[in-house]
């Protein structure tokens, strides 16, 4: 029965969360700066134009008629039409998605089996009173260099020695910089706060061989603030990685949000805005659970 | 990513490259060293080298408006870029700008108003249908009907008939010499109008055309997949068995995929490109000079642009060669409303702002205009290089002793400053015209009442409108030459919407890729013009 509860109190704030979301990201397109009709029919469009288009899409009616309407249609799975391509918007994310999944999956595999070794290694090797001060300063530099820069390098230089740049596992390389190196501190940091625990030292005393201690003592204590890193870097970049997909130009969804932006294409970014806020929130809830069968204390207290 | 739609008819921004290894940009409308290109052109293709391949390209932007894939009704460069594949028009433009054939073998101009039109045989749409006098005058009916940009540029076209199966008339209400410049951009494309008659074919959804190529797949904002057009007129064209074209909104993208050789030919936008690419294995870059040129608009709706003397002012301190040397790397030239670099166009080094007096005289004007510590907003987009032209307006305009605060904006935002309200509430902005292929073309953008863009942030001028009437009526010649001044000079004096510099582009090419021909100046932002001519090489 608790669970139930938990599962229904969960699904409504999500489904909250997601309303909310949906009035913010409408009423910021409509606030926006700049009219769709000047954008997607250019400066020479007569009045006539710009009505025909309005009506076409239903952008004539009141912005409490068109949210009703395109609540109403996502309700059913449809996320409206492109002003651009004319094209179902729901098909061309789903197209896209591919790309965007396997450059996450790239990303976040790097970042779990090189970032947790990392973090566990460089906690493990630290020594009261300093020490690690390159370890921290190497991971600082990859959390903190923009991935236009990154990219952008690595573009240039790997191109100019003729090879390719099209493939996923180079931007997933640079996306995976940042996870690497935010993991790997998460890592640290978790790491480092269990091993001062008394079942630790508790541990030690009995005599149970170092790998046994960082699997059964160590791991499961730290994994709570690691799994939900690594579940906020996977929602992040299913929700597009922006810079990377446009800097390799990868067709994902996050250029083709971006590209909608511009040109105030609004169904293709209200659809592609909720898209990701979805993935947050069910990556949140599954991340609930999962930390909570890895460390039942946690679990109890969600 | 910055596609104008501007105002105007945006160009791509394309550069081209000639020349060895990685040489950067030569000077705009020339080959670089060791080019052998023909006079009016940047490179063109060895037809020594074997037809065939499959040829792949890259540019920055795709054809996407909401009047789809429609070409009369294409405003953008970027999209008859890319329509010119497929759609083929009656006459088209040389290195030169003299009107070629094409779908029209000949014509003849018996009197000033009337061209006639002698059809070429053998011409046939990609479904394999002959091509027939009635598609071309449904067509050229359906453009004069349609609510397209290109009508205002097809001059006063009374009648269009059929005189017999291969030849076809038409007829002005007066003279006007843009006619053919006009008939040769793709707006006024051949389409088969039996297929849209007959309602088996939606020009806004699919192309049909008669030109190189079909299209066999499109992925919006993603690539298009063209295949060679087996019923094409001109046999061996084109030599590429099948093109590529993908888009890459990006420039580093663009500039890689050149690097690696995943394109064969890429477009650029950005002057410092042509650096980044100097000592690139056998990538060749190439700066095209096009009739494109920026502007500045002055609201003169706005009460601190209402007298002239401010905005002539502002016009004589502005220094254009410092913004084609300064802010396009050397590669625009200055202009006057008539593009530099077209037959017939004026020297801007003659009007009344460039002999005026420079700052100086400009804070003499603004003193007797009773005007003290002006200071307004410039309002540009943020691609590269507005950017770089504005801070130029700027500390031209601070030797005048105006304050210039330049505001930057994506292009939506901008689109909707500039062109969303009338009467308009910004100060003053900058953007850019295409100058297609003949002088008077562009000028037709000063009267308002015909741009119809510009009618909340300029007043019409009744002497101009006439000035703009009589350089499109008159014949080309001397005579034309001195109408095309006058309204070069009434345009600088008016300075409302001021033209500045020419816009460069630039290509980049893998020489070990593929062998191209491309034009040394382009009117219409079309670097695949020539494309069915490129030849490609194979490993």
């Amino acid at each position: 029965m608790r669970l139930l509860l938990w599962w229904a109190g969960r699904a409504l704030s999500s489904a909250v969360t997601l309303l909310g979301i949906s009035v913010l990201i409408f009423a910021a397109l409509r606030l926006m700066p700049g009219g769709f009709a000047e954008t997607i029919l250019g400066p020479f469009a007569t009045p006539e134009q710009k009505a025909e288009l309005a009506v076409r899409y239903g952008l004539d009616q009141s912005v409490f008629a068109q949210y009703g309407h395109w609540m109403a249609a996502v309700g059913t799975g449809d996320f409206g039409t492109s002003m651009i391509s004319g094209q179902p918007v729901a098909a061309e994310l789903w197209a896209r998605l591919p790309v965007t999944a396997q450059l996450t999956l790239l990303a976040v595999a790097a970042a779990v089996l090189a970032g947790v070794p990392l973090g566990v290694l460089t906690a493990l090797r630290a020594r009261p009173g300093g020490g690690g001060v390159a370890g921290r300063l190497l991971s600082g530099l990859g959390v903190s260099v923009p991935e236009f820069a990154l990219g952008s390098l690595v573009v240039f230089v790997v191109s100019r020695y003729g090879l390719q740049t099209s493939g996923y596992l180079l931007p997933a390389a640079v996306l995976s910089i940042f996870a690497i190196s935010a993991t790997a501190r998460t890592t640290r940091d978790a790491v480092l706060n269990v091993l001062v625990e008394p079942h630790v030292t508790a541990a030690v005393a009995r005599g149970e061989t170092p790998w046994f201690i960082v699997r059964h003592h160590i791991l499961r204590n730290a994994a709570g603030p690691v799994l939900t890193l690594t579940a906020t870097i996977t929602a992040y970049l299913l929700g597009g990685a922006l810079i990377v997909e446009y800097l390799f130009n990868l067709p994902g969804i996050g250029s083709y949000v971006v590209q909608a932006v511009g040109r105030r294409d609004y169904a293709v970014v209200q659809a592609g805005v909720l898209l990701a806020a979805t993935v947050f929130i069910v990556m949140n809830v599954l991340i609930d659970l999962l930390v909570g069968l890895v460390d039942p204390r946690l679990g109890r207290r969600a | 990513m910055r596609y104008r739609l501007a105002g105007s008819v945006a160009a791509l921004a394309l550069a081209t490259s000639a020349c060895g290894g990685g040489t950067a940009a030569a000077p705009p409308g020339t080959a670089a060293t060791g080019s052998t290109a023909a006079p009016g052109f940047l490179a063109v293709a060895d037809d020594k080298l074997p037809a065939g391949g499959a040829l792949n390209v890259a540019v920055h932007i795709d054809s996407g408006a909401a009047t789809g894939l429609d070409p009369q009704l294409a405003d953008v460069a970027t999209s008859w870029q890319l329509m010119s594949l497929v759609y083929e028009t009656l006459v088209t433009v040389g290195p030169d700008f003299t009107p070629q054939p094409r779908l029209a073998e000949s014509w003849e101009n018996p009197t000033p108003t009337t061209y006639v039109f002698h059809l070429r045989k053998g011409v046939a749409f990609s479904n394999g249908r002959e091509m027939t006098a009635d598609d071309v005058v449904g067509s050229l009916k359906r453009l004069l009907a349609a609510k397209s940009v290109w009508r205002g540029q097809l001059g006063p076209v009374e009648k269009v008939a059929k005189v017999d199966a291969a030849t076809v008339k038409v007829t002005l209400a007066k003279p006007y010499t843009p006619f053919l410049a006009a008939l040769a951009n793709v707006p006024a494309a051949i389409l088969p109008m039996k297929e849209i008659e007959a309602k088996t074919l939606d020009p806004a959804k699919e192309m049909l055309g008669t030109g190189p190529f079909k299209v066999q797949a499109h992925r919006q904002d993603v690539s298009w997949n063209f295949a060679r057009n087996e019923h094409y007129w001109d046999k061996g064209k084109p030599a590429a068995d099948s093109l590529t074209v993908t888009i890459a909104p990006e420039e580093a993208a663009r500039v890689a995929a050149v690097q690696n050789g995943s394109s064969a030919l890429a477009a650029l936008g950005n002057v410092d490109s042509a650096a980044m690419l100097a000592g690139a294995a056998n990538v060749k870059v190439a700066t095209q000079a096009t009739t494109d040129f920026y502007y500045l608009m002055l609201n003169s709706k706005n009460p601190k642009f209402a007298d002239p003397r401010v905005r002539q002012a502002l016009n004589m301190a502005l220094d254009r060669k410092q913004m084609a040397e300064v802010a396009l790397g050397g590669q625009g030239k200055p202009t006057g409303v008539t593009p530099a670099g077209l037959p017939g166009a004026c020297d801007p080094a003659t009007l009344p702002s460039a002999t005026g007096g420079g700052a100086a005289k400009a804070k003499e004007l603004l003193a007797q205009a009773g005007v003290a510590n002006l200071s307004f907003t410039l309002s540009i987009y943020s691609t590269e290089p507005a950017p770089a032209v504005a801070q130029v307006i700027q500390q031209n305009l601070q030797q005048a002793g105006v304050a210039v605060k330049i505001e930057q904006m994506d292009e939506a935002s901008w689109s909707g400053k500039v062109y969303g309200k009338v009467p308009a509430t910004f100060d003053a902005a900058l953007s850019w015209f295409a100058g297609y292929a003949d002088p008077g073309m562009v000028t037709t953008w000063w009267n308002p009442d015909v741009a119809g863009f510009n009618v909340g942030f300029m007043q019409a001028d009744k002497d101009l409108n006439k000035l703009i009437a009589a350089a499109t009526e008159t014949p080309s010649g001397a005579e034309r030459d001195k109408a095309l001044a006058a309204v070069c000079a009434k345009v600088d004096t008016d300075a409302q919407m001021i033209p500045l510099v020419t816009r460069p582009a630039t290509v980049a090419y893998r020489a070990d890729a593929v062998s191209p021909s491309l034009y040394a100046t382009e009117g219409y932002g079309n670097l695949l013009r020539l494309v069915a001519d490129a030849r490609v090489k194979k490993g």
